[in-house]
């Protein structure tokens, strides 16, 4: 990161605090406090380790296992969050000093350091966000492969079965709570609060920490390649009770689940109460772009949701760690109780994966379709439709596994329904489009690559959803051909939507637009090359999470680890225009994409404190084609609405 | 909208419509069904499949029609024609989805019904699992155990599915049904096998680092060959009776090892035939590789894929017997 | 940011308030939106164990008992301290500082009363997490909710230090509020927890 990253620092605000001298520098926020700390911390969590199991008689006192979990996995961490000064201000809070006026000397960014420290400004925590997802998208994808390489040909070459395993889950528990799910957030936490007509997120502090939670998660979820035994080998679903008996590496992910589903709940927290509470005047509900109507249902999934993924989780961390018996068997556990909990979260967390993506597609569909988002209010009730239904389903996990046979009906019936109102939002979709005058901007091919490719893994789950073909095509190949056409071809689809939408708002900068399209092609061949095959690999009998495969199958996995390294090359693309538009792309100008939506009516990027007054909003989002139309109208020192000749 | 329009967009439908389907001829999507029960899914596999095409080709034909159509001329600053939305289609488009789905729904509930019955007296066949291996009991007054499915052609049968560890998944793709076995729940499957011939059953549940190699061999027989089968199982005795040749099999070794007398061709482990004793006893080597796998991990071979458990599962006599068995199976030296 | 207000360019713009809920209650209740799943992922861990499994065991597993008249009493404890903090609230409320702190003091003892005999309990009960899944689910179910009576002690201490330093008046006792919400949330998820292992 650069500094045209963000704004120069406007007279009048505070400049940070003078960097520390000496000593000082080891007392004072930042990582060398944390590079002391975070021993300490694990100090004293080994410590009470030992002084509970001496006190309590346990053999052995030093049980790797609990000095893991405790020690190097709750209170390391805590410690190192301490360090870099997540909870200073609140420790002022509790040690009853009045609280300092807060002086915003960790707000805004005006050096790549900024980027580095706590930082309290919405924008600079989305970039934070988006720059470390990223990073673990490549090590997810780097993971992939190298299990591609090994799938390439039947048999084994290059790894034995449990470390392919185990790359298998890494990547999966990358992808998915490292990439997928933070990055909306990342983005959100930019958009949202400017979108709002918001100086900031309703609790700077908490936005803070819950960023910091995630490098946290990212590295514990690395670190289980170091642990004796290697990685987490379970799938990403880690099904009990084969994972409390797995390796150490299994508490890696069991903890790591922990501290990224933490993080997910206190962004949504910090999204609803900024929703309800920090809307400009005049923006009521129905007048609020679809982006934060997507996040606001989204984070209510993640406040109702995520605590079961975190209960299973414990549940079987202490079948190993504490020898509980939530699911032994012969002390009258019950296994399958693992699954109904865990996938209570899984299956709204596939949505909470897709919500955010519808939003940023209506952004894009309306603006560079240059029309009205086609019905506005189902679009937004459909995603409440999606929330509400999104509960009833997840037992279509379990169709195989055992279920309370009268529960599959039921089930299959709410997750065809589902259907609907996902259909309404691609109709209405098509519609935006229809008879609008649309710019094929590196956004929007993504948009119209998404809806195609999604369309193809919705109607794929409806497959699955379907008993007796997901009796047949449950844990093969199939499932895995669903999972990516509707989390790469869905998901990642909108997020490079995105990127390439606000990356001008972002970084004040212009994408190369033909490398932008160059990405989009390449993404969008390698993609279905490497994906599209799946389907029928798995129904002929290609099961999934196997290292070694009869050979008939030799020749389309060939196929389709070559496609998988043209996919990852194309990534290289994305990263080499981002890298380079952001040091010297063309200046952006404040509004380049001519959209009415808050966020494009400031500068590129925006003010640190974004706008100098509230603004007024006046109507609809989306008015586009409306003579006179406004959303909003700004006073003060804000760029004016009239839009600047485009960047090309 | 005018009728020209309509026309083409048609076009473009009917031609995604086409495409799609070819795809879907041309790609052999299912394995050749060998069960009453494949067939039944496939058929909803394909009454599933034609609505997604035309679902698809809907929208494949809006979408190529705006690419094609409503590309923005260069330089035209100006903004579409502000259309809100028209109830009319919003409702529309929210009843045929609604529709289609119930329709795949419906079929889908009866074919689950009638692939879940077996009818009054089906061949009760229980599949015990275990990392990494599969057992089979069949019934009859004479406990028949096998690491081998052999099922009669054209009969219903009706598995039960057990777990001595973790989660396992009983599939064998032309049969198309499908079960996990559960350690605590029993499940249950039926199968009614069409054609004759040699399958597998592929376990489908990640269940640790032998999951990729946890198969069996199926074989569909006629009536006569399959009571032939059992009589001579039945014949080699149970295996709480000293015959290693049928506990081999029993205790689901033939499901891993090839060996000779034992006519098992499997390539998990290593084959059996002429074992290298690394210069000690035979015999006692062997002992030692099926009492503590690990004690000695053959070259070539993974660690712990072997189950560690036939020190207990085995009796003393079970486990001379076997060794014995293999001993005098060894060619050469 | 309401230090703000006497200069407008002097950091951010006041965020303009589009809700009646403050801000910060409202993230409790969220919050305790939150906890309240978490119990709920705890007490279907136990609804599986002891009413789904088909061969659930005896509840509780012999030979083993449990203190139900103590823990009433223990719950009757709890359940007093809510009274004790609302009276706190109230106090402020009213600007009667004494009655904040009074009231604050014996939500604590009262608090920390609840954890000391529940302590005690899981000394004297004689069973452990591992007997049965029984023992799991018990401690399960009483160590989340201790756990979390322990968070709300924490936020009371906060509390009452700064009650004692004055922080708060008529018009600004958040601080007393907030954990208040939380106490009384602590207390319910009790009453609930007792029920359903104690007296069910
Ligand atoms: C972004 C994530 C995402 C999304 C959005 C979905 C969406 C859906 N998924 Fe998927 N799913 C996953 C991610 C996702 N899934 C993952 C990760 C797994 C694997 C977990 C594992 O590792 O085991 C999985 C597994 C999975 C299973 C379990 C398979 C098994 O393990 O045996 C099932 C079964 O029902 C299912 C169904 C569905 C359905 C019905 C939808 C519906 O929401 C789809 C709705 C959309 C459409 C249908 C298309 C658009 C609609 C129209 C154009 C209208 C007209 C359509 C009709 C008339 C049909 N999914
Ligand atoms: C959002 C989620 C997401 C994403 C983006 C991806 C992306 C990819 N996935 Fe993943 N995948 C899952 C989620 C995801 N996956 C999940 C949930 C599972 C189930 C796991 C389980 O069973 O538990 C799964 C499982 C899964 C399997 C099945 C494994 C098995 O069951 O045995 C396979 C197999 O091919 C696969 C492949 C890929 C590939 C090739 C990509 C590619 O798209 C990756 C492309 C990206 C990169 C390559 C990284 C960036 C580029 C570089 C690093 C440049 C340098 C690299 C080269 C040029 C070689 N994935
Ligand atoms: C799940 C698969 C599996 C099953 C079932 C299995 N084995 Fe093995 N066996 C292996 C593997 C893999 C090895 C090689 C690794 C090792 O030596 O542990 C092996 C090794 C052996 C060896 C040592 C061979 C050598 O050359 O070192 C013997 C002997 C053996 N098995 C006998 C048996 C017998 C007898 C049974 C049945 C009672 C049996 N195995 C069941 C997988 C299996
Ligand atoms: Cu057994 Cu996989
Ligand atoms: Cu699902």
């Amino acid at each position: 990161m650069t500094d045209v990253a963000h704004a120069a620092p406007e007279a009048h605000h505070h400049a940070p605090a003078p960097p520390r001298r000496g000593i000082k520098r080891l007392t004072g926020p930042g990582f060398l406090r944390a590079a002391w700390m975070a021993p300490l911390f694990w100090a004293l969590g080994t410590g009470l380790v030992l002084f509970f199991r001496w006190l309590g008689h346990y053999e052995p006192t030093a049980d790797w296992t609990v000095i893991t979990v405790v020690g190097f996995l709750t209170t390391a961490p805590i410690g190192f969050l301490a360090g870099i000064g997540a909870f200073d201000y609140w420790l002022y809070y509790i040690a009853g000093r009045p609280t300092r006026v807060d002086d915003h000397a960790s707000h805004g960014a005006f050096s790549w350091r900024d980027y580095f420290k706590v930082n309290t400004d919405h924008k600079v925590i989305g970039v934070q966000y988006l720059v470390t997802t990223f990073f673990f998208f490549t090590v997810g994808g780097g993971l992939a492969m190298l299990f591609r390489a090994e799938l390439a040909n039947p048999d084994m070459q290059y790894v034995d079965t449990q470390t392919f395993n185990g790359l298998v889950s890494e990547h999966a528990a990358l992808m998915i709570f490292l990439f997928i799910i933070p990055a909306f957030a990342g983005l959100a936490n930019f958009a949202v609060p400017l979108m709002l007509g918001a100086p900031d997120m309703a609790f700077p502090r908490l936005n803070a920490l819950s960023y910091w939670l995630l490098p946290v998660a990212g590295l514990m979820f690395l670190a289980a390649f170091l642990a004796p035994g290697g990685a987490f080998a379970t799938g990403w679903t880690s099904y009990a009770p084969l994972a409390s008996e797995q390796p150490l590496g299994q508490v890696f992910f069991n903890m790591g689940v922990q501290w990224a589903g933490a993080s997910s709940i206190m962004t949504a927290l910090n999204f609803l109460v900024t929703i309800i509470t920090m809307r400009a005047p005049g923006m009521t509900f129905w007048r609020m772009p679809l982006l934060v109507w997507a996040n606001f249902t989204t984070s209510l999934l993640v406040v109702i949701a995520t605590p079961f993924i975190a209960g299973s989780q414990f549940f079987v961390m202490f079948d190993r760690v504490m020898h509980t018996n939530f699911f032994h068997v012969a002390e009258g556990g019950y296994v399958l109780g693992y699954q109904h909990i865990f996938w209570f979260y899984s299956h709204p967390a596939v949505y909470i994966m897709m919500l955010p993506g519808f939003g940023i597609i209506s952004e894009v569909m309306a603006v560079f379709s240059r029309k009205p988002i086609f019905g506005y209010r189902l679009m937004a009730l459909s995603l409440m439709g999606i929330l509400v239904l999104g509960f009833s389903v997840w037992a279509h996990h379990m169709f195989v596994a055992g279920l309370a046979p009268w529960l599959r009906v039921p089930m299959m019936v709410t997750s065809m329904i589902i259907a609907v109102p996902t259909g309404i939002k691609i109709f209405s979709w098509l519609a935006t489009m229809w008879e609008g005058k649309l710019h094929f901007r590196t956004p929007m091919l993504f948009a119209l690559g998404f809806i195609s490719m999604f369309v193809l893994g919705g109607l794929s789950g409806i497959f699955l959803a379907s008993v007796p073909i997901d009796i047949a095509a449950s844990d093969t190949y199939f499932i895995v051909a669903h999972i990516h056409y509707v989390l790469f071809g869905g998901s990642v689809f909108t997020i490079f939507a995105g990127i390439y939408y606000w990356f001008p708002k972002m970084t004040g900068r212009m994408y190369s637009e033909r490398l932008g399209k160059l990405h989009f092609w390449l993404t969008f061949i390698g993609f279905n090359g490497t994906f599209f095959p799946m389907h029928w690999i798995g129904l002929q009998g290609m099961p999934r999470r196997v290292a070694d495969y009869s050979a008939e199958f030799g020749n389309w996995n060939l196929v389709i680890s070559m496609f998988s390294f043209l996919l990852g090359a194309s990534t290289i693309v994305f990263f080499y225009n981002v890298i380079v538009s952001w040091h010297r792309g063309p200046i952006a100008p404040s509004n380049p994409w001519r959209a009415m939506t808050l966020e494009w009516q400031v500068t590129s990027p925006p003010p640190v404190f974004n706008f100098d007054e509230i603004p007024q909003v006046v109507g609809g989002p989306y008015e586009y084609g409306v003579p006179g139309a406004k959303h909003a109208v700004l006073r003060g020192g804000a760029a004016t609405v009239h839009e600047e000749e485009v960047v090309h | 909208m005018r009728r020209g329009s309509i026309v083409r967009i048609t076009i473009y439908g009917v031609l995604a419509g086409i495409a799609a389907s070819l795809v879907a001829v041309l790609v052999p999507w299912l394995p050749t069904s060998a069960s009453e029960e494949m067939d039944r899914i496939e058929f909803a596999f394909w009454f599933t499949t034609v609505i997604c095409i035309g679902v698809f080709s809907v929208v494949a034909a809006a979408i190529i029609y705006s690419i094609l159509n409503f590309r923005v001329q260069p330089e035209d600053e100006s903004d579409g024609p502000p259309i809100h939305g028209h109830t009319g289609l919003e409702i529309v488009w929210t009843a045929i989805p609604a529709v289609l789905v119930t329709a795949i729904a419906i079929v889908s509930a009866i074919v689950l019904a009638r692939n879940d019955d077996a009818g009054p007296n089906p061949i009760r066949i229980a599949v015990t699992a275990q990392q990494f291996a599969w057992k089979f009991e069949y019934p009859g007054d004479k406990k028949v155990v096998s690491g081998e499915l052999v099922l009669p052609v054209d009969k219903p049968v009706k598995l039960t599915l057990h777990s001595l560890d973790v989660i396992h998944s009983f599939w064998v793709p032309e049969f198309g049904q499908k079960s996990d076995a559960v350690p605590g729940v029993e499940t249950t499957l039926v199968i009614t096998p069409t054609k004759k011939g040699k399958y597998r059953v592929i376990c489908t549940e990640l269940c640790g680092l032998g999951h990729s190699t946890m198969r069996a061999p199926v074989r569909v027989v006629d009536q006569a060959t399959y009571e032939k089968f059992l009589a001579d199982k039945a014949g080699a005795g149970a295996p709480d009776e000293t015959s290693g040749k049928s506990i081999f099999t029993a205790a689901g070794c033939s499901g891993c090892h090839a060996f000779a007398p034992a006519g098992s061709d499997a390539e998990v482990g290593p084959k059996l035939d002429n074992v290298d004793p690394r210069g000690r006893p035979v015999d006692e080597f062997l002992r030692e590789s099926i009492e503590n796998p690990n004690a000695f991990v053959e070259p070539g071979f993974q660690p712990d894929v072997m189950p560690s458990t036939y020190a207990k599962t085995l009796t003393g006599k079970q486990l001379d017997a076997l060794v014995q068995y293999l001993v005098d199976g060894q060619k050469g030296s | 940011m309401s230090a703000h207000a006497d200069a407008p360019h002097h950091g951010p713009p006041i965020a303009n308030q589009s809700s009646r809920i403050d801000a910060s209650v409202l993230g409790m209740f969220l919050f305790i939106a939150s906890e309240a799943m978490l119990f709920g992922a705890f007490f279907t861990a136990y609804f599986f164990v002891r009413v789904v499994n088909p061969d659930a065991q005896p509840w509780p597993l012999p030979p083993f008992h449990l203190p139900v008249f103590v823990a009433g009493v223990n719950t009757t404890i709890l359940v007093t301290s809510s009274f004790t903090m609302h009276w706190a609230l109230q106090s402020i409320k009213r600007g009667n500082r004494n009655g904040l702190k009074a009231g604050l003091v014996l939500t604590l003892l009262m608090g920390l009363a609840f954890l000391l005999t529940q302590m005690l309990e899981y000394a004297r009960i004689g069973f452990n997490p591992g007997d049965g899944a029984f023992g799991t689910i018990f401690f399960g179910l009483t160590g989340l909710h201790g756990a979390h009576v322990f968070i709300g002690l924490t936020l009371l201490s906060v509390a009452t230090v700064r009650a004692f330093r004055g922080h708060f008046t008529p018009e600004h006792h958040h601080g007393v509020e907030i954990p208040g919400i939380y106490w009384h949330f602590v207390d319910v998820m009790w009453i609930v927890v007792y029920a359903t292992i104690y007296l069910l």
